[in-house]
């Protein structure tokens, strides 16, 4: 009882900062406060109380609303395809050398018949809040491979038989969706390298917001910030260019199998409209030879 | 000495036998034949390029290659340090110092109380390990220079209990196409040069709170001293020189640096008084990769051209001996001679020197 109480009392806290941030004028109907069963508490309340009044989330935008997108192509001189992509305050740097003879002296490429794809992920020491020094972890070695093996799929890997073409991700600023953005930086960056691929790979994150005592639906939620990663159950989906074909999948969090359809769609629908977005950054590069 | 990076230049022996001739020339022809021995790569350069730090700044020479630095500096607590102590008890008992003259001096006197730890640098290059030579060399030539004139560390100090740990985090976002250490440390000096930490509200040894306005925040390196005079230090700056034959080259690219006779990595900051010209804050010597090169065959030595194969490798040598002014290419041993370092170091400090030219160009990317 007394951790319930806790957590109540931290929720009217918040509710009272946020509230005189969305909604001045208007007081907060104090209905959840007491009362209320514990087992609906498994997610942060912080989201529950701001989303449900206004449907509006901690950044002020809607559910489906994406953040801003910043993307260049062909940033660097010295790389084979280079990219910078910015997701709200996420920023990733992304370069692309070969596809070329591969560095280590056993394995040079891959096998006879196609192109290995090495992804290198580096968390600059600035990128979050407080200065980390981040060695490669079990959780940057698993989005090495997920990118990995997403790309060996998506490239046209037969073309390059013996070669090896490296990824290689500065993360600049972390601030959510990180997976996202570096499918997608990875994407411009391959695209600028000029080696085929079958079609854009884009990704996103999706979540589904949390419920309250009185209602049991939630609306999924797209392209999550750091906040709302921490607190809500959310998925990473990446799809090929206007189709719906799932590339990339991946959850790590706890959710309800009902919600898991709705939070799929939005993330599909985000790809799309990200697709676009980084469809016109190629496009706008391509103008200046045209 | 320092390694060079691992990745060696494709040339053959003929070409670089060619590229050393061209370069030991008066005047040297460069590889990049519209820049003197003097001249630097051309660089975009921009700073406060990132929210998150106190610090940054990114500059990318023409050539493609790109560094990225951000400086961040965070409150620790600070170890008790009893020798520090004892002198401050020992000076009071001593009855020497009143306690209001004591206090003012700790307030505004914070001369030696910076500690070497609080300042991290970390380096990383695509494609290295961050334990790799290069970037643990890289990493331990820039924070040697950094910590030699031992003002930053002192003003990291904020009181007895509490101070800043700096981070400075230098990124090398391209592949290193020559060695990067010159650009590194031009970017790390404009990250730190445009650095700045929320100012301080707290007094003496309270725990410190700060400004949040950061308008307020005070520069990291003073524009002007207490006084108001420009008595004040400025981070140091690596230049990189290498000697061909009689002729010194500065800012060399990768293809010149497999013909160097010896690479000199050169520590200036700008000096405290502004009647001289800069100093020099530390020296370094690089192995240059034309250590590496593989020598030339002569046609005397070549069965297949007319030539007779040397029998054993001692005759072999003795051959190669009497070939070193001939032309065919032979990889330069030795070190430096002590006139050579002179020769480079006066070309670097002197006014309008080298050292000079870098730092004022650096100055004034912050200034306009």
């Amino acid at each position: 009882m007394t951790t319930a109480g806790k957590i109540v009392n931290n929720e009217i806290h918040l509710q009272s900062i946020h509230h005189q941030q969305t909604q001045p004028h208007q007081l907060h109907p104090p209905e959840h406060s007491d009362g209320e069963p514990e087992t609906k508490k498994q997610e942060m309340p912080l989201d529950t109380s701001t989303y449900s009044l206004a449907l509006l989330r901690l950044d002020g935008r809607r559910w489906n609303e994406l953040r801003r997108i910043h993307a260049q192509i062909n940033t660097q001189a010295a790389a084979d395809g280079s990219s910078y992509l910015e997701m709200g305050n996420t920023k990733v740097l992304c370069t692309v050398t070969g596809p070329a003879e591969g560095r280590q002296a056993g394995q040079r490429g891959a096998k006879d018949n196609e192109a290995k794809v090495e992804v290198e992920i580096g968390f600059a020491g600035f990128s979050g809040l407080e200065r980390r020094k981040r060695k490669s972890d079990k959780r940057t070695l698993e989005m090495q491979h997920t990118l990995s093996t997403a790309y060996s799929s998506l490239l046209l890997t037969h073309l390059y038989p013996h070669s090896t073409i490296t990824l290689t991700l500065h993360i600049l600023s972390q601030d959510g969706s990180m997976l996202a953005a570096c499918i997608n930086a990875s994407t411009l960056a391959l695209i600028d390298a000029g080696i085929p691929m079958s079609d854009y790979l884009v990704a996103c994150t999706a979540a589904s917001s949390a419920t309250t005592s009185d209602s049991d639906n939630s609306d999924p939620l797209l392209d999550l910030n750091n906040l709302e990663e921490q607190e809500l159950p959310f998925l990473t989906v990446g799809t090929l260019g206007r189709s719906d074909k799932v590339s990339v999948l991946i959850c790590e969090s706890r959710v309800r199998m009902e919600r898991m359809e709705s939070m799929l769609a939005v993330g599909i629908d985000g790809c799309k409209r990200m697709r676009e977005i980084l469809d016109g950054v190629v496009k706008e590069y391509g103008k200046r030879f045209s | 000495m320092a390694p060079s990076q691992a990745a060696q230049v494709n040339l053959s022996p003929a070409e670089l036998s060619f590229l050393r001739s061209s370069l030991s020339q008066t005047p040297p022809i460069r590889l990049d034949n519209t820049k003197g021995p003097r001249d630097f790569r051309s660089m975009v350069a921009e700073y406060d390029v990132l929210p998150s730090t106190n610090g940054s700044a990114r500059i990318a020479l023409d050539d493609g290659t790109e560094a990225l630095v951000g400086v961040k500096a965070e409150v620790e607590k600070s170890l008790w340090r009893p020798n520090v102590e004892g002198r401050r008890a020992l000076s009071i008992a001593a009855g020497d110092v009143d306690m209001t003259d004591d206090d003012k001096l700790e307030s505004h006197d914070n001369k030696g109380k910076g500690q070497n730890s609080w300042i991290e640098i970390s380096v990383e290059i695509p494609g290295y390990r961050d334990d790799d030579a290069l970037p643990v060399f890289l990493a331990s030539m820039l924070t040697e220079s950094l910590l030699s004139s031992g003002e930053l560390k002192d003003r990291l100090y904020i009181n007895n209990r509490f101070h800043w740990k700096l981070g400075i985090d230098i990124l090398l976002l391209s592949p290193p196409l020559s060695y990067p250490l010159a650009l590194l440390s031009m970017t790390t000096h404009l990250a730190l040069l445009t650095a700045h930490l929320p100012a301080l509200k707290s007094e003496k040894d309270e725990d410190p709170l700060f400004d949040d306005d950061w308008d307020a925040a005070v520069p990291l390196y003073p524009k002007s001293d207490s006084s108001g005079g420009a008595n004040v230090d400025k981070p140091p700056v690596i230049v990189l020189a290498m000697a061909v034959g009689p002729n010194i080259i500065f800012d060399p690219c990768k293809e010149e640096l497999a013909v160097a006779d010896a690479v000199l990595a050169i520590a200036c900051a700008p000096s405290n008084a502004s009647s001289t010209g800069p100093r020099i804050v530390s020296i370094r010597t690089i192995d240059p990769p034309s250590h590496l090169t593989p020598p030339a065959v002569p046609n005397a030595m070549n069965s297949a051209t007319g030539g007779v194969a040397p029998a054993s490798t001692a005759e072999a040598l003795t051959q190669r001996e009497l070939l070193s002014a001939s032309g065919v290419w032979t990889p330069p041993r030795g070190g430096m001679k002590r006139d050579l370092i002179k020769r480079v170091s006066s070309m670097v400090v002197d006014k309008g020197g080298v050292a000079e030219e870098v730092i004022a160009a650096l100055q004034a990317i912050e200034v306009g």
